[in-house]
Order: structure tokens, then sequence, then C-alpha cells
């Protein structure tokens, strides 16, 4: 192996080889993980933060209570069962407005509300953003395309016990009138973690203008 | 010190990385999905005692945890996020004598030989309800004990310098830091086991709210404040 080494598919057959051999041993079972993954493209993802997003941005008392007390608000939403389940435990939400911009770190682990969100990208969980995100939030965001002004506040959140934080963001203007769901289209699992903000892609605003 | 506890604040760093996808390569997957179905046929919780699995381990994210931050620290830096899982998983089914290294090493040749091989054809439908269970009802580490907290919003308090331990769950930049308690959360938080630093037995968390500059001093950015949340044990009162 020594020169045509390649850690890629070294690491694809090791893989392959300890979930065979569980499933021989009777651990787990030939379906097990792929159930695992269809739970997280099906039932819990980023789709389902993107809905909560929305009705905070059409309805004020929704928003209230989602801030207020989190798993109560998503509680009344209509999504399938487990909204309170792994990693989503302990989840709270956290404003964006025109004086604060909210980042969320875990700067140990990659701790991650996965009922709303889904599953950590992987900005997130590298160790290169997890160490400077803490310390110099606004040279990170600006490198991801987001220049916060010095007059706003940045608020750095790590998750380092057992809350799971999301970010309400703000509503991006030229989005009045639309539905929950022209809203729930656009907001990014990104602007939902505080690393960006939520835009009208162009060919939505031309859309919108012309309904 | 361990380098794992101390990566909030590194210097000297690249640019961050902007990359969207939560997996990077195919293989990836299939490690998160054994962790997540290790998580949740752990021995700890009370509906695996009637599922039929021959797993039998404690088994949680603290375990996870434990294995990366038991790492050494050049080689953290040098394997992706999952690389670590890969590594962690497979060396704790060896270690449990769950599998030998033979096997594991024998089998992971058959598959660099033909990657596309099929896997075993092992049904059990028991299993898979109980993984899908768990994701729906999660292991709340909020429990009902009845604890009075030490500290109340708008104290001051100072973040102790235990001894390092095997894993712990206070970033190292915070260590001999003072903050303010922004919230007292309600009830209490236990962790899946003692970590040998304080945590463990149920207690309050607090969130505890940072000036910036007084944890960076001149490498800070203006007008920041950072915000943790932080178990009961690892604060004390500015007095002591």
């Amino acid at each position: 192996m020594a020169n045509s080494f390649d850690r890629e598919e070294y690491s694809a057959a090791r893989v392959k080889a300890l979930e065979s051999l569980l499933i021989e041993k009777g651990i787990i079972t030939a379906q097990t993980v792929d159930k695992v993954i269809e739970f997280f493209e099906k039932d819990m993802g980023p789709f389902n933060g993107a809905k909560i997003v929305a009705r905070a941005w059409v309805d004020p008392q929704f928003k209230a209570r989602l801030l207020a007390d989190t798993p109560a608000a998503i509680a009344d939403m209509h999504f399938p069962r487990g909204m309170a389940g792994a990693e989503g435990e302990n989840m709270r939400a956290v404003a964006n407005t025109s004086q604060v911009h909210n980042l969320i770190v875990c700067t140990m682990c990659s701790c991650y509300p996965w009922p709303v969100l889904g599953l950590p990208p992987y900005w997130f969980k590298d160790p290169t953003f997890r160490a400077r995100a803490i310390r110099e939030p606004r040279k990170v965001l600006k490198e991801f395309g987001l220049d916060i002004p010095e007059s706003v506040e940045v608020k750095v959140w790590d998750t380092s016990a057992q809350i799971r934080w999301f970010v309400l963001p703000e509503r991006p203007a030229g989005t009045e009138g639309w539905t929950e769901t022209q809203l729930a289209a656009i907001v990014t699992p990104e602007s939902m973690q505080g690393a960006a903000k939520v835009v009208v892609p162009a060919e939505t605003k031309t859309q919108g203008e012309s309904e | 010190m361990k380098l794992q506890h101390y990566i909030g604040g590194l210097e000297n760093l690249e640019p961050s990385s902007f990359e969207k996808r939560v997996f990077v390569q195919p293989w990836e997957k299939r490690i998160f999905g054994i962790h997540v179905a290790m998580m949740a046929l752990s021995n700890h919780l009370d509906a695996v005692k009637s599922v039929p699995t021959q797993f039998d381990s404690f088994w949680t994210w603290g375990h996870l945890r434990k294995g990366a931050e038991g790492m050494n620290p050049f080689d953290y830096f040098k394997y992706r996020y999952y690389e670590k899982w890969l590594g962690g998983i497979s060396g704790f089914y060896l270690e449990s004598g769950y599998i030998s290294a033979g096997e594991l090493n024998s089998r992971t040749g058959l598959y660099l030989k033909d990657i596309n091989a099929s896997l075993p054809e092992v049904q059990n439908s028991a299993i898979d309800a109980q993984v899908v269970e768990y994701l729906r009802t999660g292991d709340s580490p909020a429990c009902h004990a009845a604890v009075q907290p030490k500290f109340k919003a708008g104290d001051v308090v100072t973040v102790r310098n235990p001894p390092p331990v095997e894993h712990c769950k206070l970033p190292g930049y915070l260590r001999t830091k003072k903050g303010i308690i922004d919230e007292v959360y309600e009830g209490a938080y236990n962790y899946y086991f003692p970590t040998g630093d304080g945590i463990g037995d149920p207690m309050p968390i607090y969130n505890v709210v940072f000036n910036s500059h007084d944890i960076w001093g001149n490498l800070t950015e203006p007008n920041t404040k950072i915000y943790v949340q932080v178990f009961e044990a690892y604060l004390e009162d500015r007095d002591q």
C-alpha cells in the first residue's frame, strides 16, 4: 500500500469493513446506516429551521414565543415527531437585528441543533473556524462575505454545555407580501448559524415582482 | 494542558473554509450512521433492554469526544473530522473485543480490492426501529433533581481552572476569566459520565457573558461579546 496509498480509498474500505463486521456480529443491520441517513434527508434538516424562520417573520406573536420558549413554539408547528429528539433536547433561538449579529460556534466539538438544522456542514466542524470564530468573528464573517459594521454588536455563542443555539436571521427587504413557503425557500442553513444573511436571489426578485 | 481543549482563540491560522457540504466523501456517511446507531443502542438507555442487538456498551457523545481529546494533538489536526471518528470508533471496537484487528484488516483488504462488494444481508427491524426511535426521542441531559443554583443573573463569576482531565466541557480560553451570569437555565443538567473535573451529576448550567476584551486583550475585535453555557462546577464566586 505504501506507494499507491490513497487516503480516501483506504477510509472507504475501512469503514465498509467495520460496517460489514458489525452487521455480521448482530450489532446493527444491513439497513441501519441507511435509515439514519434517510432520517436526516427526509425528517430532520434545515428545511425545518427555514419554516420556523418564515413563520417568525410573518407572525410577531410566534416570534416572541420562539425567542422566549423555543421548544414550546416549535411544538406548535406541525413537524414530524422528534423535534425535541437527538440534539434537539434543549434548543434555543436568538434573533439578529439591525443592532446585533449573532454567530454560533462550538469550539470544542460540533454541537448543532439537528432537528432544525440537520447535520453540521464542514465549515462549522473545521478546527480553523472553531479557533478563529471565537476571537475574530468579524474577520471570519468577512471571509464568508459578510461585512458587519463596528456599530453592530457581535455576539458569539460557544455551545459548550447542553444548549443548542440557532439564529433567527433578519428578514430581507423586498419580501413584503411573500407567503411563508416563498420565504422559507430563501432561508439557508448558514443564515441560521449567523454565518450569512438571508438574501433575495436575483431570479426570485423578478418572479416576485411579476406576481 | 490538552491542545484540543484550547482550540478557541488559536492564532496564525489560514482563512476559514466555507465548505457547506456535510459529507465531503461518501464513506463519511457510513461512520456517521454507525456512531448514531451506537448512541441509539447504548446500554444506558432503558429502551435498549428489549432490543436484540449484540451491542452491550455505554456509548455517547462523551465517549466519542473523549477519544478525540485523547489523540496526539498534532495528529488531531492532520485528520479530517470523520477520519477522527473512524479511528476512534474502530479503535473502540478493537479494544472492547467485539472484533479483532485481524478481522478488520483482512476485511479492509477485501473492500480495498473491490469497494463495491456487497454488505452482509442481515435484517432485524427491531434494531432499526430503536435507532430511529432514539433519533426521535433523544437522550436529554435535563433532569428533575432538586438543586438550588448558586448564582443568579447579574452575578460576577470567575471560571475555575481545574487540572486537565481526559475529557472536559470547559473551553480552555475561559479558564480564570471573569464573566457575568446572563441567564440561569431552568432545572439541572447531568453529563453522560463524571469527567473528573466536577461535571457529571445533575447541576445548574448558566449562560455566562464575557467581554471579548477581558479574554483576548489587544487581540480582540471591537464591540464583541462571548456567550458560553457553563456548568456550575466550573464557576466560582468572585470573592473566593
